[in-house]
């Protein structure tokens, strides 16, 4: 009997299905099929927990990559489709797989990540962290993070709206668990604390940004004093700001309020600009990428690894600078 | 009679309301014989299989299977007492194969404790060899029994029903949705059945099917028993003018029409 | 009397060609060359083979029971709120309660056999289609997991499993590779899938499942317990799950609350692709086990040729298409000799 030959035709199409090059995520690409320059470029993935949609991340991925562009090195960017730690843990098993020429990984759990990273260190590939994982990359076996410790720039946001004059604080937490999130809100209330004020923590769920709208307006009207919301991202910055905007016009609100957040994005830019925001913290997420791919040339190359934090911010974007830095968010590299 | 018939049902009545399908049915159905239970829609012939197939229960009167009283409460308690019903389409899974159909409920094991399992070779042969005997031969009892033909395939669930000690069997229309040549091989089928100890009543409307392979016929109209005639009290042509309700002009045997 | 028919072309050959999980081999089989075309000597390697086999394995013992239920006719679409539920009851009986491990785990799989014996008596109780049924207690189960967890502990996420007593057993049980880079639960999921392809073969229980699928109500009359095998069959992909999530758990030293989201998705994903109707009645667990190891390939050989990991769902999305419409030609091929 012979299979029809259409089915057969079908699948061997699929086989044959051209090359995956165009599709890839990467800058000075060789054709992956010439072996030669495989072995001349350098390869160096990025595997974070954010997806490069992301607009944070995205910022992230075009550091990298030009950072690759201007030391000829082939970048690639992995991430999961949603915060997911199995996946995540699973992509960098493949990467691994594949053997790039350097490393560069997110950690938002340490616990859950540690198995695949000390892997991946067995396997010979240096390795640096960014953005997440502060607090347990040198117990996983890295040297150099590079990204923004967030109990330190929760606390600097504390020091500021402080000085701005507030006494209690709300911190929108957008992903509970999450430890960098978590840090921050810790270290706003240390941050506050010091001057005599407080915070507390309100839970928000970003995929249905109406209600976490309108949990921020609850949180408003029902908790005494509130006269500061710090929000963790710049997706959790617009239903804040639309609530606090609700309630001002209808008269729920009345007394002033601090209004800052954690990270860019345009909406954020602009409010900052208008007023209706005082400030971002910044965590330069371009350097990540870039200093990522230029810490890792010269592992791969010369072996050497500088030792430690490499801090990228906090960073601050005020009244003064938003409009500066809305410059150059439309370039994409902040 | 020398013995009890396998199946007596005794005035047997049912109502649904204020309808009565069945009105005070008697019959006797015995080994060996078909028994062509006839009649237009409505007359009362599928109220009367449902009853025997314990999907409904009788209002009135008695029904006894080899001279005990039967009371049924399920379907699965009538095919625990050796009744079979075979319906057009449901009895048969089309995807599964032909044995594994013909083994449903009554799987053979060989083996001990948890190992214990089927013997698809045993099953494979046993299965083709019971359909053999019934007139339908098919290479290969692994294959799906949709593959088999509609009357191949209420053949394998009657040779089921035999292999498993049926004691009455019940073809409700088994013909109506058949080709001629397919009618033929069931037909066929039927008439091996009839030489086993086993009986048979063959529901239909047609008396065209009827004929070849009946003993007995009883014809329902709107719930009673109008004709109840052996084979040889009848001819093919008769049985076709009394079904059509022509008055019973001159002739032996049976109840009269009541008007 | 019987004379062996000289067919034209030998029953067994056409029944090799007619079984379920030719589709799913096939494709399997043309996705390794092609991923072996592409990416070379890193994907043939050990590492590069465990990174699928690892990827498909908790997919793989999901699939496998869920395999059985469709055949039986039914699906599960909660699978992966247990596999949510399962972690954050073994890390909230733990962590939070102080409970020792073992007895955590045991107290998880038996409330996860309490969710899926759930599932099967409204089933079978209500006659309300089980995609209904279990889409319901989806909700019902991811919701209790994250009220619960957040009520209990104030998050969602939750660590520091290796703290308990008798976590080393079940980390060797679980979560180790004693033969690395592969782990222990490419083992559990050959097991479960060569378990699941004997019961269903050669058990009267088998039979009795394609029996349940493929025509319930005669199956009923014949004596087959079709409401029992079928909360079995619940039961099972219940146990399955909690399975993976216990195996998450402890690979992973902790759990959050969204664990397993879309899993049933997958499963059935795996499931149809293997050659499992969606109506029931035919199938295989090989077939289910296939489809996972694809699922794994794909999803691992599309980063390891360096394609962004968006693509992955594209790429299972054709492939089961593929897998379907090739299978069905097959099948007409083969039964139109009559």
């Amino acid at each position: 009997m012979t299979l029809r030959p259409p089915a057969l035709l079908w699948l061997l199409g699929l086989a044959a299905c051209g090359s995956p090059g165009e599709q890839r995520d990467d800058v000075g690409a060789k054709d992956r099929g010439d072996t030669t320059a495989r072995a001349e470029t350098p390869r160096i993935v990025l595997v974070t927990h954010g997806q490069s949609a992301d607009p944070f991340w995205s910022v992230v991925a075009t550091g990298a990559r030009e950072a690759g562009g201007e030391l000829g090195i082939r970048v690639e960017y992995q991430a999961p489709g949603t915060f997911n730690m199995v996946e995540m843990s699973q992509l960098i098993e493949a990467v691994v797989a594949s053997r790039p020429e350097g490393l560069a990984i997110s950690i938002p759990d340490g616990d859950a990540l540690a198995p695949a990273i000390r892997a991946a260190a067995a396997a010979g590939i240096p390795i640096v962290s960014i953005n997440s994982g502060a607090r347990v990359f040198r117990d996983l076996g890295l040297s150099a993070h590079i990204g923004q410790p967030e109990r330190d720039a929760g606390f600097a946001a504390g020091r500021r709206m402080a000085e701005a004059g507030v006494t209690r604080a709300l911190c929108v937490n957008h992903e509970v668990g999450n430890l960098a999130l978590d840090s921050r809100c810790e270290g706003l209330e240390d941050g506050l604390r010091e001057a005599g004020g407080s915070a507390l923590v309100l839970a928000v769920d970003l995929a249905d940004p109406e209600d976490a709208q309108q949990r921020v307006r609850g949180a408003l009207a029902r908790e005494p004093g509130i006269d500061g919301v710090l929000t963790l991202g710049p997706a959790g910055a617009v239903p804040a700001l639309a609530a606090v905007a609700m309630l001002r016009a209808s008269g729920g609100l009345d007394t002033p309020l601090e209004l800052a957040t954690f990270d860019l994005s345009m909406p954020v830019l602009e409010a900052i600009r208008e007023g209706a925001m005082s400030f971002a913290v910044d965590q330069q997420p371009y350097l990540q990428g870039y200093l990522a791919v230029v810490l890792l040339h010269k592992a791969i190359q010369i072996g050497a690894v500088p030792d430690g934090v490499i801090r990228t911010g906090p960073a601050f974007v005020t009244g003064d600078n938003a409009a500066e830095v809305i410059r150059l968010v439309g370039r994409g590299v902040r | 009679m020398s013995r009890d018939p396998r199946l007596a049902v005794r005035e047997v009545s049912k109502t649904f309301g204020s309808v009565r399908a069945l009105d005070a049915v008697s019959l006797d159905v015995r080994a060996g014989e078909v028994t062509c239970l006839l009649g237009d829609n409505g007359a009362g012939k599928t109220t009367l299989i449902k009853i025997l197939s314990g999907v409904y229960g009788a209002t009135d009167g008695e029904i006894r299977l080899d001279g005990a009283s039967l009371q049924l409460s399920s379907p699965r308690e009538a095919l625990a007492q050796g009744i079979t019903t075979v319906y057009q389409d449901l009895a048969i899974a089309p995807l599964m194969s032909v044995w594994r159909n013909f083994f449903l409920g009554s799987e053979p094991l060989k083996g001990r404790g948890p190992f214990r399992r089927l013997d698809p070779v045993r099953c494979e042969s046993i299965a083709r060899e019971e359909l053999a005997r019934l007139g339908v031969r098919i290479e290969d009892a692994h294959q799906p029994a949709g593959t088999l033909s509609g009357g191949e395939r209420q053949s394998l669930a009657i040779a089921r029903a035999l292999h498993r000690g049926g004691r009455l069997l019940v073809l409700d229309e088994p013909t109506a949705a058949l080709g001629v040549r397919q009618t033929k091989v069931l037909l066929r089928t039927i008439l091996e059945v009839s030489q086993e100890d086993v009986g048979v009543i063959l529901v239909t409307h047609n008396p065209h099917h009827a004929f070849p392979v009946g003993d007995h016929f009883v014809v329902l109209r709107r719930g009673q028993v109008i004709i109840d005639r052996a084979k040889d009290e009848l001819s093919q042509e008769v049985l076709v003018q009394l079904m059509a309700g022509e008055d019973l002009a001159a002739g032996p045997g049976g109840p009269a029409l009541s008007s | 009397m019987e004379t062996e028919p000289a067919a034209a072309r030998s029953p067994r050959a056409r029944r090799l060609l007619a079984r379920p999980e030719l589709a799913a081999a096939l494709g399997a089989a043309v996705l390794w060359i092609f991923f072996t075309i592409q990416a070379g000597e890193p994907f043939l390697s050990r590492a590069g083979t465990a990174a699928y086999l690892n990827a498909a394995a908790p997919l793989g013992i999901l699939a496998v029971a869920v395999s059985l239920l469709m055949i039986g006719g039914e699906f599960d679409l909660s699978v992966g709120s247990i596999i949510g539920a399962s972690g954050m009851s073994v890390m909230l009986l733990t962590t939070h309660f102080g409970w020792p491990l073992w007895p955590a785990l045991a107290a998880t799989v038996g409330l996860c056999l309490s969710i899926g014996y759930l599932n099967g008596i409204i089933v079978v109780r209500t006659g309300l289609p089980s995609f209904i049924v279990t889409l319901g207690m989806l909700f019902t189960v991811r919701g209790l997991t994250i009220a619960i967890s957040r009520g209990l502990s104030g998050r969602t996420q939750l660590g520091g499993l290796d703290g308990s007593t008798g976590y080393e057993s079940a980390r060797f049980l679980f979560a180790s590779s004693p033969l690395p880079p592969f782990r222990i639960s490419v083992i559990w999921w050959i097991g479960l899938t060569v378990a699941a392809t004997w019961a269903l073969n050669r058990t009267r229980y088998g039979n009795w499942i394609f029996g349940s699928g493929g025509q319930a109500e005669t199956a009923r009359n014949l004596g087959v317990p079709v409401n029992r095998v079928k909360i079995g069959l619940f039961m099972g992909t219940a146990v399955a799950a909690s399975l993976v999530g216990i195996i998450q758990a402890v690979q992973f030293n902790g759990a959050d609350t969204l664990r397993g989201t879309l899993q049933e998705f997958w499963a059935i994903t795996a499931v149809v692709i293997g050659g499992t109707l969606l109506k029931g009645g035919y199938g295989s667990a090989v077939g289910a086990a296939l489809g996972a190891l694809i699922f794994g390939l794909v999803r691992q050989g599309i980063v390891m040729i360096g394609v962004n990991a968006d693509w992955f769902q594209v790429a299972l999305g054709t492939l089961l298409i593929a897998a379907v419409l090739f299978n069905n030609q097959v099948r007409r091929l083969v039964e139109q000799r009559r």
